[in-house]
């Protein structure tokens, strides 16, 4: 049975942004009968991640949080994953981070422990929210133009979809709010859209999929 | 990016001023700012103004050269 790991910390507006955002894709793996391991709010610490991933045999993990270069993190910005210490736990795995810069470096350091990809952000992931919608952050719209395409790519891979295939679609729909955003006079979206756009990576074999 | 010119700072502070004020933005790990709040990191010329500038300056960069019109 394929596997899905998926943390979720909710700690601030960014971390509740992503974690409201990403339940979907929980629904839907669940509905592809893959078995999904939601590790969320306070669960959200090195010693549940490193158990489970210890434990699993999971094809795929994502990861919400903040991060750095060479860092995932958790609840409370807890290291998760740190460089030089403990990426080989994501060996045979597809990964990906919406974890700021940590495909920069973290990203080719888990391909060479073993990860199979290795798919984020090589600088920081920014948007824009109405913070008026923090209860109800799937109403967002503005959000929306960023958040919605940061999900497309785990839809993508779950359909059956390569990784690379997940990051072209990605990226595409990144360009089309770009352009909606441009159309629409925000210019304050199209500037980030644009940024998110040019530092979507994917690092190690971007023809895999799951089995 | 190296220190924020004076100039730079003003370019970038009076793009910023457009963001509308029911507006934030979230920067990855640095967190998240309103419109006064990135102005006055600018002005700092703090490593977040510097990445905000960097931004700013990037998308010009693309409006210059043509890859958004």
């Amino acid at each position: 049975m394929t596997e899905l790991l998926i943390t979720r910390p909710e700690h601030d507006d960014t971390t509740h942004y992503l974690s409201n955002w990403s339940k979907e894709i929980i629904d839907i793996a669940e509905n592809k009968n893959i078995k999904v391991f939601d590790i969320n709010r306070e669960k959200a610490i090195k010693k549940n991640v490193e158990l489970r991933l210890n434990k699993m045999s999971c094809d795929l993990t994502f990861f919400n949080g903040h991060g750095d270069f060479n860092v995932i993190g958790g609840h409370n910005n807890e290291p998760l994953i740190i460089g030089g210490e403990n990426e080989g736990l994501l060996k045979s795995k597809i990964v990906y981070a919406i974890s700021c810069k940590s495909a920069k470096e973290l990203g080719p350091k888990s391909v060479k422990a073993g990860a199979i990809s290795y798919t984020g952000f090589d600088d920081d992931f920014i948007f824009v929210y109405e913070p008026e919608k923090i209860s109800r952050p799937l109403n967002d719209n503005t959000a929306k133009l960023f958040l919605e395409p940061s999900q497309l790519f785990m839809k993508s891979l779950i359909k059956g979809n390569s990784v690379r295939e997940g990051v072209d679609k990605t990226k595409k729909l990144l360009a089309d709010n770009f352009l909606k955003a441009l159309n629409d006079n925000d210019r304050d979206s199209a500037k980030y859209l644009w940024w998110d756009l040019k530092h979507f990576v994917s690092h190690g074999d971007v023809d895999a999929k799951l089995q | 990016m190296s220190n924020l010119s004076e100039d730079i700072k003003e370019l970038v502070i009076f793009r910023l001023e457009s963001l509308h004020s029911n507006k934030k933005i979230s920067i990855g790990s640095h967190g998240e700012f309103s419109k006064e709040e990135l102005i006055e990191h600018v002005r700092k010329g703090d490593d977040i103004g510097k990445k905000i500038a960097d931004i700013e300056m990037e998308f010009l960069r693309a409006l210059k050269e043509g890859i958004v019109s």
